[in-house]
């Protein structure tokens, strides 16, 4: 089974992928990466090589991956759906009502569309 | 209405419309399958042979192609994995996947079905605009006219894929080349540089041909290899055609989508397509399959480019701005039989509205047809090199930009911009607004000073007409003003729904001392021309000016930022951790990119191109055909001897009877005025 973190170079990506990697170790499941970032800018090498190393450590595996599809919110139900994903870690932070009205919201289609349980973490904690 | 619609149908029954209309469909198809053209070159090349036409038939030739390009250009998308147009990159997602199932089949018929579907609900759109848009149309004096002409070059603009401010700087400068000529107000000669040629204007035939009919080509004709794999077309026919009864709602979704995408300027059939599949994941509840072959991935999208077509032709028809480049063309062709889209049209011209509508829908269903039983030998067509069909490209394409004034600078106008094209394409400007620029600069000054004179002041501002399009014309820039913000501050992540494309290697120069090149020449083109209007009248110059200066000011900008990266790039640490990230962003991007092979391949294909118009211009087009042809397929397309004799002779008999065959004269050398 496999945790899937959605991942972003943003506070509330690294605050999923921080959650993602206990997720993991909880349920001593996989760990899954999804880069929704807009750009290319993925973790850096040095990075990837500790988290896999402790990911190593307890007898679990990390995997990258990415989609076709365009939109971020599509490439990771894609994923999820595709590999069979127990839960999806995701990152928010606070939307004005108007915000989301005009603009849309990946997270909240996310958390409409998943087929599997979905963990939310904020960014913003107080 | 109904009446003027079914007397227009009854007109089709005229054998010579209906055979143009065939003619019309089955050319289309064939520009389809090639990789580039799409629909504005299939108007481009169609065009000139309309010169001698009655309107119905010019019409029914040239949206029986139009309707159809859309339809075929999936076949090789399918089959090889090499999409014959840019939008059919999406169905090729989904098609070729299937295709290595071994249900090509089974992809073909759902896209000629969903096609066939997209340009009959295309059509039907149409049809219903006419009454819902009338009363609206109606009641447009100049200054709404105006400012609908405004607003159609710079939505085109803001609209275009890419960077803004690339758009708006390509829009101004086709105006300003649209300005070429005499002046509409006070036939005083503009930008002629004393020139007769000059004075009539540039043509549109050359100028489109030039910059995007050449600039393909010569960004294209280094692929000499054809595919070489094995087409198998597999089972699935019957498998394809259940499934599209069943994704019927995915038709109509992706139709209607086609149609918004085709009404707003710019966004042409490109993103409308992005837009269908994007919205066809996202409503799909198991999304597993798409990009492996859902069915779902390819009725969306193929009926969403079809509709396009037809949704462009809305706005050109109705209020005179184009939604997309061939439609452009289509409008300045109109201009040239002196019918004026918008609310003349309506009025005076009902008839040919209807026309269109019914040629529209027949050719879809015509065009599907055709497809179905003739889908093994297009699939055959596929396999030619790009460089083999491009030596007979550009003789056709010559000889096209020929036709409109029968003069042989056309066709150096017709090079030359060709190069600024395929800089501007490698670059990363959008050209749809460029040429929507071009077409709309007369009626823009019009308009204007009609307005001008029947207004005191600025109280034409206050019509609620203008004011809703200058709504409509501000708020996109805030809404880009906006995003780009939220990027900056990297707020923008979880900002909803992103259909738009992958990021495509359309502009490979960018960034490069080629942009800064392309930027250059835009900052020395507004000054030129600020500096040279001074001399005109003041009534000749006003709008010249404002342009100008306004290109001045944003090519200025672009300028200021390519000179900037430069110099960012150039001190050396952070030109290390800037190629670092370069490389992490795309491992084969490159940081500084001279003399790339592609470009010395286009530039040289350019330099055939001028020789073979320097052979036209001594000897005439038919001892030049038969020396370029055979030397551009030995040595560029690097041909057999047999292909090469045949290729050309075939093409010289052809040459030879067409002009008793269509009304096109054949370009004369200096030799030939000697004898």
């Amino acid at each position: 089974m496999t945790v899937l973190v959605a991942y972003a170079s943003a506070p509330e990506g690294r605050e999923a992928l921080t959650e993602g990697i206990k997720e993991a170790h909880r349920r001593k499941s996989d760990l899954l990466i999804v880069n929704i970032g807009r750009g290319h800018h993925d973790l850096d090498a040095q990075e990837l090589q500790e988290l896999e190393g402790q990911l190593t450590e307890a007898g679990l595996a990390l995997t990258i991956e990415s989609s076709i599809l365009a939109d971020p919110g599509d490439a990771v139900i894609q994923i999820a759906q595709d590999r069979g994903v127990e839960v999806i870690v995701i990152g928010l932070r606070h939307r004005s009502m108007v915000g989301k009205l005009i603009l849309g919201s990946t997270v909240q289609r996310i958390l409409l569309d998943a087929t599997c349980p979905v963990l939310a973490v904020r960014a913003d904690k107080l | 209405m109904l009446d003027s619609a079914m007397a227009a149908l009854a007109s089709l029954a005229d054998p010579s419309l209906l055979i143009m209309l065939l003619i019309g469909t089955v050319a289309g198809l064939i520009m389809g399958l090639i990789p580039g053209l799409g629909g504005t070159g299939a108007v481009a090349i169609l065009l000139p042979i309309t010169f001698g036409m009655e309107p119905p038939q010019a019409l029914a030739l040239l949206i029986g192609a139009l309707a159809v390009v859309h339809t075929s250009d999936t076949v090789s998308a399918v089959l090889l994995g090499a999409p014959g147009s840019a939008s059919a990159s999406v169905t090729m997602l989904d098609g070729y996947s299937m295709a290595k199932k071994g249900q090509a089949a089974r992809a073909l018929t759902l896209a000629f079905l969903s096609s066939m579907a997209g340009g009959i609900i295309g059509a039907v759109g149409l049809t219903l605009a006419i009454p819902l848009a009338r009363p609206l149309v109606l009641s447009f004096a100049s200054p709404e006219l105006f400012m609908l002409t405004v607003l159609g070059v710079s939505l085109a603009a803001v609209l275009s894929r890419g960077n803004i401010i690339k758009g708006v700087s390509a829009g101004l400068l086709g105006l300003i080349l649209g300005m070429v000529g005499t002046s509409p107000t006070t036939a005083e000669e503009r930008f002629t540089f004393g020139s007769l040629f000059l004075g009539d204007g540039l043509s549109l035939v050359a100028v489109a041909l030039g910059i995007f009919g050449l600039a393909e080509i010569a960004s294209r004709a280094s692929q000499r290899r054809g595919q070489k794999q094995i087409i198998t077309l597999g089972g699935g026919w019957g498998q394809g055609i259940r499934e599209w009864l069943t994704h019927w709602t995915h038709v109509i979704r992706g139709a209607l989508i086609g149609i918004w995408a085709g009404v707003l300027p710019g966004v042409g059939a490109t993103a409308g397509t992005w837009m269908a599949y994007g919205q066809a994941v996202a409503t799909a509840k198991d999304k597993r399959q798409f990009g492996k072959g859902d069915p779902r991935g390819i009725v969306g999208p193929e009926s969403a480019n079809n509709s396009v077509e037809a949704g462009d032709l809305i706005p050109t028809l109705l209020f005179g701005i184009p939604g997309g480049v061939p439609s452009a063309m289509l409008l300045g062709m109109l201009l040239t039989y002196g019918i004026q889209p918008g609310p003349s049209i309506i009025t005076e011209h009902l008839d040919l509205m209807y026309l269109i509508v019914w040629s529209f829908a027949i050719a879809s269903v015509l065009g599907a047809l055709l497809c179905f039983l003739s889908v093994k030998q297009l699939a055959k067509l596929t396999k030619v090199p790009f460089a083999i069909l491009a030596a007979g490209l550009v003789a056709v394409m010559l000889l096209g930009s020929f036709q409109e004034g029968g003069q042989l600078g056309d066709l150096w106008i017709m090079i030359i911009l060709g190069v600024f094209g395929w800089l501007l394409k490698s670059t990363g400007f959008p050209r749809a607004p460029f040429l929507i620029g071009f077409v709309l600069a007369i009626p823009l000054e019009r308009y204007y000073f009609l307005t001008d004179s029947l207004y005191e002041g600025f109280d034409w501002m206050a019509r609620p007409g203008v004011l809703v399009f200058l709504a409509i014309l501000i708020l996109p820039m805030i809404w880009a003003f906006i995003k780009f913000i939220r990027t900056r501050r990297k707020t923008n992540l979880d900002d909803g729904h992103r259909d738009e494309q992958p990021e495509d290697d359309e502009a490979p120069l960018k960034n490069s001392t080629w942009s800064l090149t392309a930027s250059g020449i835009f900052f020395v083109a507004f000054a030129a021309a600020l500096i040279s209007s001074a001399s005109f009248s003041p009534e000749a110059r006003l709008v010249p000016q404002l342009v100008s200066t306004g290109g001045l000011i944003f090519s200025g900008f672009l300028l200021f930022i390519e000179i900037r990266r430069r110099l960012r790039d150039r001190t050396p640490k952070a030109g290390e951790t800037l190629a670092e990230e370069a490389d992490g962003i795309r491992g084969t991007q490159p940081a500084k990119a001279g003399w790339t092979l592609d470009a010395k391949f286009a530039l040289k294909t350019f330099l055939w191109m001028t020789g073979f118009l320097a052979l036209t211009a001594a000897f005439g087009y038919l001892i030049a055909v038969t020396i370029f042809i055979p030397a551009f397929l030995l040595i560029v397309a690097r041909a057999r001897l047999k292909v090469a004799i045949i290729y050309t002779g075939v093409l010289y008999v052809a040459l030879l009877a067409l002009p008793s065959l269509l009304p096109i004269d054949l370009p004369q050398g200096w030799l030939n005025t000697l004898v």
